[in-house]
């Protein structure tokens, strides 16, 4: 059996959260700052603040300026991606550790 | 797609690679694909080992159910792109008009209780994770969902919540109803990872 099949979700959610903030050519700064900050957090500078939101809140309303935008500042299409994904990574994250809670509440043993 | 790099590929072997699945196919490779093989050194491989997991893994759930649940991520995060290409799959399992009420509302669509329930409570991690609570909890519990099925829709919760915002924010190209069929059949035997 696999690795992937083998850890529990815990462990896949860590894997992911430590590969944001810990490889890729971005600023780790911008990394874990759109991967950590989250709605309440210090938004990041712009124009990353303002795509980092925009992903979070609706992400079907990013336009080409904001990726444009983010592009040029980062200097890269490659840190570009990594903007991007860490803040839709920030999404799905915050909403597991939401589950967990909930379920931890209840009394069911997380994994 | 707005990042030409990703679109491309980030290197001779997987630009060629891309082109040669694109001719083999007879299809435009999707831009889900493309994304997995753009920037293997960040974080990419490691939600394709989750989502691996989560969607082919041991489970509660068929994998029918479970393609069902990310279509209806996608649906809740206004992403044609994975209710599209989740859909396709999901309908390799389960009737396209069960698909289809389930997509308009799952609270009446007809599938059952434990389902719902489960549908539910993703909906509303989707929607209003900061509400979540024990409560939304035992209510999945009282229709028959117990903790580790739970689990399991949540993570497909987590990791469709990921996939669809960047599908959105690089505007994947929509596939045709037929190129998404033809993708269903390449996911469902190569799977995410």
């Amino acid at each position: 059996m696999s690795r992937d099949i083998i850890r529990t979700h815990g462990e896949h959610a860590q894997r992911l959260r430590d590969a944001v903030t810990g490889s890729g050519i971005l600023d780790e700064r911008l990394r874990r700052g759109a991967l950590e900050a989250g709605p309440d957090g210090d938004p990041l500078a712009e124009p990353y603040g303002a795509l980092v939101r925009q992903i979070r809140e609706d992400s079907s309303r990013v336009t080409d300026a904001q990726v444009r935008a983010v592009r040029e500042a980062a200097g890269s299409e490659k840190a570009a991606f990594e903007l991007v994904f860490a803040a839709a990574a920030e999404a799905g994250l915050r909403r597991w550790d939401a589950a967990v809670r909930a379920m931890t509440e209840a009394g069911d043993a997380t994994d | 797609m707005r990042l030409t790099d990703v679109e491309r590929g980030d290197s001779p072997w997987h630009r060629a690679l891309i082109r040669m699945i694109s001719r083999v196919s007879g299809m435009r490779l999707p831009d889900a694909a493309r994304v997995a093989f753009y920037d293997r050194g960040f974080a990419g491989p490691s939600l394709g080992e989750w989502t691996q997991k989560t969607m082919r893994g041991p489970s509660a759930w068929s994998v029918s159910e479970r393609e069902l649940m990310a279509a209806c991520v996608a649906a809740w995060n206004s992403c044609p792109f994975c209710v599209g290409a989740h859909g396709a799959i999901a309908v390799r399992g389960l009737d396209r008009e069960v698909l289809e009420r389930t997509l308009a509302d799952h609270t009446t669509a007809p599938i059952p209780a434990r389902l719902r329930a489960a549908l539910t409570f993703i909906e509303k991690m989707t929607r209003e994770p900061e509400a979540l609570a024990a409560p939304d909890v035992e209510a999945a519990r009282r229709a028959g969902v117990d903790g580790d099925a739970l689990r399991d829709a949540a993570a497909v919760a987590a990791v469709f919540n990921v996939i669809t915002r960047y599908a959105n924010a690089l505007d994947f190209a929509i596939p045709t109803e037929a190129e998404f069929e033809k993708s269903a059949g390449m996911l469902l035997r190569r799977g995410y990872s």
